[in-house]
């Protein structure tokens, strides 16, 4: 009985050395709660990564996901007396500065303390377009800062698509205006008016639902030679960057009377304009729409849909169309549909006022942003979850680099919800690696299906995004979608509500109509495109005032 | 109360007049057991919060709360009138509400009496859980079926073309004009089963010799169904109207935010839709303005409880209160 | 017995037997519309995702798989977040009961002094509304309960719809019952639970039913207070976010690469017809049991007895 008592004994002391051995290396345990307004899966209990940050920073995470409407969400967790430590807003991340939750985060940041933030933010002056008015700081952007070179191998924004059968049968002569476009699709159509099981072609889909509408608001721009600016049309060569909205003027007017002919030659479904996205999706991984407007990431599911169906020929290849000079006025327009590298800004974690400790989550920031700690959370842990070879290339094997979509997999192995909004490098690193695995030239061109190798070579190119120009100089004001209009928003709301309603009208009207329906629209549209035509000059002006003293 | 008394005198416990109220109600206190706790539950959980309704005369910042967010008297709700768009949502809100209130009654007694006259107990359960089920399904995916099978190439049209009814395609998603009518038809399709459970329940109160008795005095089917069957369900049938009545400022908003789109928006919004768009749209919300729109729901539907309430007490028919 | 008699008996027999005929028809018909939306979910949530954002499935898979419960279902946190959702919902339904059945007997009592004001304090329950941000703070900062398991029973026990149901109910059983047990010197309570309680099981069925599902099928409550504690998922709230990040993935602006890659097997349309399913079985093996205490005359048939 004794001896027992005596091994108890010695057995508690040990015990409780152990916490007291440990804590002496690893710093003070720390739960940090963290919110992130994007849906994500829990990671699991031993994820590899979060074990890692865990064991060198102490630091442990307590996740909550958005799963409801985000705006309303944000409005609760404002409302309450405690915010979680790291704080994403998702897409209404201004909602957060707005109400002056979060925390200020340049006095954490300096060349001595936090070199990687420090090179982060202020190379190239980045600073002067991320601080506010005030001259503070809340989130570092969670993407589109790059290092080194920036590689762009397709083009994941806006396009007009076509299906690359289309091409194809068209002797890869790739069509470059708005009448070329329409021009091919009437005389595939002519020849194939349905598909192998007899189900008819569809010419052009236009997707309106929701949100989603700027598959039918935003074209204009683009055929006028500019990158996506949202609604606001503005041009660069003048010193006063004169903003103007498009929708409302003539030069728009001819997109939407081509729409109306095509429509009325059949080539535009009624039943475009109340399909909702399951159906837009749906008839797009059919193969039955040969071409569109719209994001290439708005329509993955199709692509990866009519991949898995070996439907290659059906997949979408994206077009950088422009006016014809007959539309304005005799010019030629160049193409800009690809931009250069726009900061996220506004997006990702900030820390809110409720942290006790900020240093050390900036510390945290700090320590994940150096080149070791993203290339584990980018690429992960060299050889599990991806190889170098002699010349010092980074590679990963085909079932490496499928378990990236794994949502299983990635519970345990990424630790995508932190990655995800913190501030991280983009573009390639110092030895020539891309940060992003998927951009990795031997990868990329290794997941490509032969089809689409061989359709590239026979149309003369390497990769897809040869079919653009390169990306231009990113203006002063960075991409103008990104302004936040909450101080004009109710005559937003109307400025968009009145081209949704407006527009399918005009496209499916009778053409003797469209004149005075155009007229009608216009004016029902000028008093608040002019409120926010007013705003978005004010606001362009003063990012570009900001970047440039 | 009078009225209780002329009915009730032999009762002990009637409200005597010479006693007094704190008599009577000291005699009552198992009532008073089985009744005030759940007085004081609903004071806390759905009375506590209206102080939120002193915020649709606010500039409402969550982050400042009631007493720092500044007083702005009645501008939200001169703002919410001065908007055309919310008379039309109030317009659609009531169309829609009256239509769903109609279709969704009668559809529902009429599935409870066809039940109630099954002599076949397995069919009866068979229909019974067949009919439900479209409840548990998520909205979004009824009104995606609903949008296929009222598209242009859809099944409606295709049976309407056979039969000759129609020349070409009837557009009705893109009309403004079809959009009550067909959140009406989608509403039924959906809770008609569900719906009926109530009146089921409220049948096996029926007393089983008042159908002997009436086939005993040579009354045929639809008789017996008229004269027992619905008499039997129509203070539950009352009941129900009088509540959904106070309930007409309400047409929901999820299978309106659905089947939406440019085309029909003049006809779709109701007070929901445009109360979750202006106060939660942009990245400053507006949160007085959805407080103030529910606010106005609210006192609106309070007055037509009231007076449903009134007019049936008038009509001598079973009230709510 | 006139000719025009017999003819009349006739025609009443005819019309007896066709009505039963049509009756029938008429239900089936209905079976059908209502069968078929069922069905089609039932065959989206076992197709093959990729195939099924493709649409045109009808009540039949076109390409057979169960990924999309592998993908709900496989989850290890689903099996503690069951018994969450399970006990919850036992726990909500019985309180429930218990406090609206009882209410709706005391405001049924037409000699209760306080019956108008106390009903019309509850019915207005049902029309004020204070909005999102009054209820969350009252329950998460002055109550205290977000970040518990009470916080699922706490603000759901009662409901005036279910208890306006039962108190109608009860107003047709006839009043006779509970005088007598007066007479024979009950007090209310045992004539509530003694007398009426039995009678009312086709209403109390019901009520159980409505309150049985609502607990089962939300999520909002979870989202809105135990959203940090993974311990405290419901089986809802879990499949919803499942299906929140299979959209989110699908349309993800930032995506890169990776969607053209991807070799995901599930599709928005997928999971949210296979929760649809999931949300439904419950009910489906319940309802069997509540089923027969909606049979008619059984009510009054015991009153008698």
């Amino acid at each position: 009985m004794k001896k027992f008592l005596a091994i108890l004994l010695a057995a508690m002391m040990l015990l409780a050395m152990i916490p007291a051995a440990v804590a002496e290396e690893t710093p003070e345990p720390w739960t940090v709660t963290v919110f992130r307004g994007d849906p994500g899966d829990q990671p699991t209990d031993d994820n590899k990564i979060y074990k890692m940050i865990e064991e060198q920073f102490g630091i442990k995470f307590e996740f909550e996901f958005l799963a409801g409407n985000l705006d309303e969400t944000l409005g609760l967790k404002i409302a309450d007396e405690v915010y979680p430590d790291l704080f994403d807003g998702g897409n209404s991340a201004e909602t957060l500065e707005n109400a002056g939750v979060l925390i200020d985060l340049l006095p954490y940041i300096s060349e001595e303390k936090t070199p990687n933030l420090y090179k982060h933010i202020y190379t190239d002056d980045r600073i002067k377009q991320l601080t506010n008015e005030d001259g503070e700081l809340f989130i570092i952007p969670n993407y589109g800062i790059n290092y080194n070179d920036q590689i762009q191998n397709y083009c994941n924004g806006p396009a007009f698509f076509i299906q690359k059968q289309v091409i194809a049968w068209n002797n890869y002569q790739v069509p470059t205006t708005l009448n070329e476009y329409f021009d091919l699709i009437e005389r595939f159509l002519a020849e194939n008016p349905t598909t192998a099981d007899g189900t008819p072609y569809q010419g052009f889909a236009i997707l309106c639902e929701g949100w989603r509408h700027f598959c039918l608001i935003n074209p204009v721009q683009h055929l006028m030679g500019r990158p996506n600016d949202g609604e606001v049309m503005i041009d660069v060569t003048t010193p006063e960057y004169k903003t103007e909205t498009f929708i409302d003027k003539p030069y728009a007017k001819a997109y939407y009377a081509k729409l109306n002919e095509e429509f009325h030659k059949g080539l535009i479904s009624k039943d475009t304009f109340v399909m909702n996205y399951d159906q837009y999706i749906a008839a797009l991984s059919n193969g039955t729409v040969l071409g569109m407007f719209d994001q290439t990431w708005d329509f993955g599911t199709a692509t990866q849909s009519l991949e898995t169906s070996n439907m290659y020929a059906n997949t979408y290849l994206a077009l950088p169309l422009v006016y014809d000079p007959e539309y304005v006025d005799g010019k030629t327009i160049e193409e800009h549909y690809l931009n250069g590298s726009v900061m996220n800004k506004d997006r990702g974690f900030g820390i809110s006022t409720s942290c006790k400790d900020p240093e050390r989550l900036v510390q945290l920031m700090e320590a994940l942003l150096s080149d070791e700690w993203q290339t584990i959370l980018q690429w992960g842990i060299e050889g599990e979850d991806y190889t170098v070879d002699e010349n010092g290339r980074m590679l990963k094997t085909r079932e490496q680099y499928m378990n990236r979509s794994d949502a299983q997999w990635k519970r345990a192995n990424m630790a995508t919800a932190i990655w995800e909004s913190m501030p991280k490098k983009q573009g390639t690193m110092d030895n020539g690696n891309a940060w992003d695995p998927a951009n990795q030239p031997e990868i990329y061109f290794d997941q490509m299906s032969d089809y689409d190798k061989e359709f590239l070579s026979a149309a003369g190119k390497k990769t897809p995004a040869e079919f653009f120009n390169p990306p231009i100089e990113l203006a002063p004001y960075g991409e103008a979608w990104q302004i936040d209009k909450a101080p004009i928003d109710i005559d937003y709301n109307d400025f968009l509500a009145i081209q949704d309603r407006w527009l399918p009208t005009i496209i499916t009207c009778d053409p003797a109509e469209l004149d005075a329906n155009w007229d009608a629209f216009v004016a029902e549209i000028t008093p608040s495109a002019q409120v926010y035509t007013d705003f978005m000059q004010a606001e362009v002006l003063k990012l570009v005032e900001a970047a440039t003293n | 109360m009078s009225t209780v008394a002329k009915t009730n005198p032999g009762s002990a416990l009637a409200p005597g007049k010479k006693k007094g109220f704190w008599f009577t109600l000291g005699k009552q206190w198992q009532l008073m057991i089985m009744s005030v706790p759940m007085l004081l539950y609903v004071l806390l959980f759905n009375y506590g919060p209206l102080w939120g309704w002193l915020t649709a005369f606010q500039d409402y910042q969550p982050k400042k709360g009631l007493a720092g967010s500044p007083w702005v008297g009645l501008d939200n709700f001169k703002f919410l009138f001065g908007r055309e768009d919310f008379l039309l949502a109030i317009r659609n809100t009531l169309a829609m509400s009256v239509i769903n209130l109609v279709f969704g009654t009668v559809s529902a007694v009429l599935l409870a009496v066809l039940l109630n006259e099954v002599r076949n107990r397995s069919f009866k359960r068979t229909v019974q859980t067949v009919t439900y089920l479209p409840h548990f399904l998520s909205m979004v995916i009824v009104v995606s079926m609903a949008q296929n099978i009222f598209a242009s190439n859809g099944s409606v049209n295709a049976v309407l073309m056979a039969l000759g009814l129609v020349k070409e395609p009837v557009f009705f998603l893109g009309k403004g004009e079809y959009f009550w009518w067909l959140v009406g038809v989608i509403n039924v399709w959906k809770e008609v089963g569900w719906n009926t459970i109530i009146y089921i329940a409220a049948m096996t109160s029926i007393d089983p010799c008042l159908y002997e008795a009436a086939a005993i005095d040579g009354a045929g089917r639809f008789q017996r169904i008229l004269h027992v069957t619905l008499p039997g369900i129509k203070s539950t049938f009352m009941v129900l109207l009088i509540m959904n009545i106070g309930h007409l400022m309400e047409a929901g908003f999820e299978i309106q935010y659905l089947l939406r789109s440019g085309l029909t928006m003049k006809y779709s919004d109701t007070i929901d839709v445009f109360a979750l768009i202006y106060s939660f749209g942009s990245s400053k919300p507006h949160y007085a303005y959805g407080t103030a729109a529910g606010m106005f729901k609210s006192v609106v539907g309070i007055i037509l409880l009231f007076g449903a309430n009134k007019i049936a007490k008038a009509l001598d028919e079973d009230t709510l209160i | 017995m006139t000719t025009a008699t017999v003819n009349t008996k006739k025609r009443k027999k005819r019309r007896d037997i066709a009505f039963p005929i049509v009756n029938t028809i008429i239900l089936c018909l209905l079976m059908f519309i209502t069968l078929f939306p069922v069905l089609n979910t039932l065959a989206y949530s076992f197709n093959d995702g990729m195939d099924a954002v493709k649409g045109n499935i009808g009540i039949w898979p076109r390409v057979f798989s169960t990924d999309a419960y592998k993908e709900l279902l496989q989850d290890s946190a689903v099996y503690q977040a069951f018994w969450i959702s399970l006990s919850k919902t036992v726990i909500t339904t019985l309180t429930n009961l218990f406090f609206t059945s009882m209410l709706a007997f005391a405001l049924s009592r037409k000699e209760y002094v306080l019956r108008k004001f106390i009903t019309t304090v509850m019915v207005l329950t049902m029309y004020v509304n204070a909005g999102l941000i009054p209820n969350y703070l009252l329950i998460s900062s002055t109550l205290k309960l977000s970040r518990s398991y009470w916080v699922y029973i706490v603000p759901t026990m009662f409901s005036c719809f279910n208890m306006i149901v039962i108190r109608t109910y009860i107003n047709g059983l006839p009043d006779a019952l509970v005088e007598s047990a007066h007479i024979d010197g009950a007090g209310d309570l045992r004539a509530f639970f003694q007398i009426i309680l039995p009678l009312c099981l086709p209403v109390m069925a019901t009520v159980a039913l409505f309150v049985a599902v609502g607990s089962w099928n939300s999520w909002f409550d979870t989202y809105l207070y135990n959203g940090s504690k993974k311990d405290l998922y419901t089986l809802q709230y879990l499949l919803r976010m499942k299906l929140a990040t299979t959209q989110n993935s699908s349309n993800a602006a930032n995506a890169t690469a990776d969607a053209l890659a991807s070799s995901s097997k599930v599709a928005p349309i997928t999971i949210r017809s296979a929760i649809s399913v999931v949300s439904a079985v419950p009910i489906l093996v319940v309802y069997p049991f509540l089923q027969k205490y909606f049979v008619t005359g059984m009510a009054l048939g015991s009153v008698k007895g």
